[in-house]
Parts: C-alpha cells; sequence; structure tokens
C-alpha cells in the first residue's frame, strides 16, 4: 500500500520548552487518524508542522515522498474557527485555495459547487458567513479545504465550537463525506469518543515532553452510525483511551489552575 | 445524514422583520424632540429674549435663508466653500490612504512618519490658517489647504491601523493555502482595512467643513464662512444662523450619506 505521510525523529522546541519529542509515524493513503491528548501534549503543533505553518526543529516530514518545507496546495487545514473571509460569500470562501493556486476556471467553480452541495450547503452559495449558524460556517470550512482537492487533509479540533448536538451531527456528515472521497486525513480534537467514532487509528499524546504515547487502532465496521457509540466495543476503546491519558490531564487541568 | 440536512434548513437564516415598517416609530421620539426643541428656541426669542441682537427666531432664520436663497447669495456661497472642501478633502483622502499604506507596509517609513502624523492630528492646525492665507492668499488655496490638514491624519492614521490590525487567523487561513504577501495584501489585508478607512473618512466630513468655514472667516472674499463674519459685522442675526445651519444640514447630509455607503460597501461590520 501507498505510503502517504511519514513522519521521522519529529522535534520542536520553543525556547526551553520541549513542545514536541521524537515523533515517528507511518500513515497510508485513505487512513483516517485522529489525535488525542491532554492540554499542551503538541498535537496541535504536530498539526501545524505537517501543514508548513510552523517549522520543525529537528526531524523529518515528508508527503508523497517530498519533504514539507511550507504550506502548499497539498494539504487541506480546517481551522478550529471557521476563518471565513466576512465580506466574501460561501462560494467566494470555498474557491478561494484556488484563487491562491491562480486556477479559476469552469472547472474549478464546477467542482466548487459540487463540495458546496456534498457538504450540505447547496443553495447558500450567495449568503454571507454573518447569515450562517455556527454549524454551517464549519461546512464552509471543510469545503474550502476540500475544494483544493488535497492529498490530505488536515483538521484541527474542527468542531469544537459547536454545542453538543451539532457536533453529533457534524461527526456523521464527515464520515458522509470522507467515505465519499477516502481522503487521508490526521484530525485533532479533545473528545475522545469523536477520535473513536471517526478513526481507523487513534495516536495518543503525551505531555511534557509532547510525545506519541500508543497508537490505538480502531477495529469498528465501517459505515459507522452514531448507534455505534452506544456499543461495547466502543466503550472499551474510548475506556482504553481515557485511561492511557487520565493522569496527563489530572496534571494538566492542576497546573491550568494554579 | 438526512438529519445533517435537516439541520441546515432549520439552523439557516432567519428572515430579517420588514426594516420599512418600524422606521416611523424608531424616529417618533427624535422628530418630536427637535421638534419641541424649535419651538421652545421660537417661544424664548421671541417672548423672553425678544431682541434681534442676541438670538434669531427659527421662524426668522428661514426667511433669512430664502431671502439669501432667491438673491442667489446662498449659492454664490455654497458653491465657493463646496468647491474648497471637495478638493481639499479628495486630496487628503487620496494622500491619507497613501501614506497610511505606506506606514503599514515599511517600519522605517512608520518610525519616519509616525511622530509627524501624531504630532500634528494633536495640533489645532487650524490656527495656522492666517500663516496659510498669507502664503497663498485670500483665495480658495488657503482654504483647500487647511482642509487638507485636517482630514489627511484621521485618514492616514486609520487606514495604518487598519492594514496592521489585520486578524491574524484570518492571515494564517490564506497563508495555508501556499499564499504570497502580495495575495495576503490584496485577498485579506486590504478589504479588512476598508472599514477602518471610511471611518477615518467620515470622521473627515465634520473636520474638514470646520476647516472651510474657520479659514473663510479669517480672510476670505466668498464662501458660507465670508457670509457669516459679513452678518455677524453688521449684526444680522437671521443671517448669521442661517449660515450657520446651512453648514449644519450639509454636514449632517453628508455623514448620512457617508452612512448609506458604509451600509453598502462593509455590511459585514453592521451586526
Amino acid at each position: 500500500m501507498a505510503r502517504k505521510l511519514q513522519v521521522s525523529h519529529l522535534g520542536k522546541t520553543f525556547g526551553e520548552l520541549r513542545a514536541l519529542q521524537d515523533i515517528n509515524l507511518a500513515v497510508e493513503r485513505g487512513e483516517f487518524i485522529a489525535l488525542v491528548g491532554p492540554s499542551g501534549c503538541g498535537k496541535t503543533t504536530f498539526l501545524r508542522i505537517v501543514a508548513g505553518l510552523e517549522p520543525a526543529s529537528s526531524g523529518e516530514v515528508t508527503l508523497d515522498g517530498r519533504a514539507v518545507r511550507g504550506p502548499g496546495g497539498d494539504r487541506g487545514f480546517v481551522f478550529q474557527s471557521d476563518n471565513l473571509l466576512p465580506w466574501r460569500t460561501v462560494f467566494a470562501n470555498a474557491i478561494i485555495g484556488r484563487e491562491v493556486a491562480g486556477r479559476v476556471g469552469p472547472a474549478e467553480r464546477q467542482r466548487t459547487m459540487e463540495l458546496l452541495k456534498l457538504v450540505g450547503l447547496e443553495g447558500f452559495e450567495h449568503y454571507h458567513p454573518r447569515q450562517l449558524s455556527g454549524g454551517m460556517r464549519q461546512r464552509v470550512n471543510l469545503a474550502r479545504a476540500l475544494a483544493i482537492d488535497p492529498e490530505i487533509l488536515l483538521m484541527d479540533e474542527p468542531f469544537s465550537s459547536l454545542d453538543a448536538q451539532t457536533r453529533e451531527i457534524m461527526q456523521t456528515e464527515l464520515m458522509r463525506i470522507w467515505e465519499d472521497g477516502r481522503k487521508t486525513v490526521l484530525f485533532v480534537t479533545h473528545q475522545i469518543d469523536e477520535a473513536v467514532f471517526l478513526a481507523d487509528r487513534v495516536l495518543v499524546f503525551a505531555r511534557r515532553p509532547g510525545r506519541l504515547r500508543e497508537s490505538v487502532v480502531i477495529e469498528l465496521p465501517r459505515p459507522r452510525t452514531l448507534a455505534i457509540k452506544r456499543t461495547a466495543e466502543f466503550v472499551r476503546y474510548v475506556d482504553h483511551i481515557w485511561r492511557l491519558i487520565e493522569d496527563d490531564v489530572r496534571a494538566s487541568v492542576i497546573e491550568e489552575k494554579v | 445524514m438526512s438529519g445533517g440536512e435537516g439541520q441546515v434548513v432549520q439552523g439557516g437564516v432567519q428572515p430579517r422583520p420588514a426594516a420599512g415598517m418600524r422606521l416611523p416609530r424608531l424616529y417618533l421620539a427624535g422628530v418630536v424632540s427637535v421638534l419641541g426643541g424649535l419651538l421652545l428656541w421660537e417661544v424664548v426669542s421671541r417672548f423672553l429674549v425678544a431682541n434681534a441682537l442676541f438670538l434669531a427666531a427659527p421662524s426668522q432664520i428661514f426667511t433669512a435663508i430664502a431671502a439669501l436663497a432667491k438673491s442667489g447669495e446662498l449659492w454664490r456661497h455654497m458653491s465657493i466653500s463646496g468647491i474648497e472642501f471637495a478638493l481639499g478633502y479628495a486630496i487628503a483622502s487620496v494622500l491619507g490612504v497613501v501614506i497610511g499604506f505606506a506606514m503599514a507596509e515599511s517600519a522605517t517609513m512608520k518610525r519616519v512618519l509616525q511622530p509627524w502624523i501624531s504630532g500634528l492630528y494633536a495640533t489645532p492646525t487650524i490656527a495656522l490658517a492666517p500663516l496659510f492665507i498669507l502664503w497663498l492668499g485670500i483665495g480658495i488655496w488657503s482654504k483647500v489647504l487647511v482642509v487638507i490638514f485636517l482630514v489627511l491624519f484621521p485618514v492616514t492614521i486609520n487606514t495604518e491601523a487598519g492594514l496592521r490590525t489585520t486578524s491574524e487567523r484570518l492571515i494564517e487561513m490564506l497563508r495555508s493555502f501556499g499564499a504570497t504577501p502580495r495575495q495576503i495584501f490584496f485577498k485579506v489585508s486590504l478589504p479588512s482595512a476598508v472599514p477602518f478607512i471610511l471611518a477615518g473618512l467620515k470622521l473627515g466630513i465634520g473636520r474638514g467643513l470646520i476647516g472651510v468655514v474657520v479659514a473663510e472667516l479669517f480672510g476670505s472674499r466668498a464662501g458660507l464662512g465670508r457670509l457669516i463674519a459679513q452678518a455677524a459685522d453688521a449684526f444680522n442675526m437671521p443671517e448669521l444662523f442661517a449660515g450657520v445651519v446651512v453648514l449644519a444640514v450639509a454636514g449632517i447630509t453628508l455623514t448620512a450619506g457617508f452612512g448609506w455607503l458604509e451600509n453598502r460597501l462593509v455590511p459585514w461590520t453592521k451586526d
């Protein structure tokens, strides 16, 4: 099977702080990877390094065999806050990645329209962000990343600002969209059940220094529905991952209070 | 999946209340307040002061305006002041935006210009009007220069601030697609600075109008400031107030027009 993303001996320091230490990882094409861990474990930093938004201090990230040196159109980033441009319509926001690449022809417009339909925003193309709900804005955020047809989708806690019900709906929507194209995905989240529900593999991070503690393969059948969250197998995965990070989370909570 | 679609439809756009229906009520209190104030003014000046040397009643002011309009005097003064304001305002707007851009783009430029901009913004440069008249004569250009001095700095400062305070998150979003600095400037920084630039231009309207009139008071052949000065010399209070009222109406109209323009150009800043 083709290896999509290869991370070797990756390290990152911010001054004295060792944010990431010796991360090694291989991701296959079409794999859905979730990253969980306590606050300050470096999972978002890791994602930003893969995106090229942050330089690594040591080690290397390669995508399709090419070393990552900066941001590029082969990676689509879905931000935690939607970061939509308020003066642009939904359509104009979704197509901006294509614009940056300098290619906006009829084919790109057509493709963007199809993506907006895929994320459930058909008929909303000419709305402005302020007219949309939080869930809809995150759909535009997702469509914008998909519109450049990236090799890999990098998602940084994209549903964390949504209410619990909307979040569950967005999880199933993301599964539906993902089944459609089977992009390779790295998905950072705080929520263990979200990670287990979505991923083929959950990477559990530890903190101080930020490092990879365990890689948990999720062998739940696909396509998955929300009902799977109530099965014993699902709960076992969640319990297992929770035990892996529990002490770290308690430590980080105490630190934040002080 | 179907639940998701339902969410889109339900969580979608709420229809806005029909704005036109509520407007009269919204304005009712304001209209009553203004009419009441005018009535009070009329009564006070007619029965309490009762001396046209000290206060003119609204009815007398209105009569004076009508007379000035009929004789053609009003248009002459208005057009001179209007030209002075328009020239100064246009030059200052273009110059202010250009300097603001330069300061936002180059740190050196900012360090060099900042003390002058801040200093001159805080200085009541209108006091230099007599000097400008000495330099440029009592024609329109001395007034144009005063207007430039008053309008330039708020526009410059706002342009620079607008470009500087562009949301880091939006810049990063564009950067994630591999955007060049040039693309970031035109697709994010510039559009997000537009509301700031418009606010600076709006601030400039009032300052510019004051500049025109005060500069004309110091020395001029025509203009609304001239009209006011003549009326004051002749103790013609209705005519003095006529000039002031015309100016007030011009200021209100221009500012309201600007508000309308803002609603059209940068609607996202409104809610």
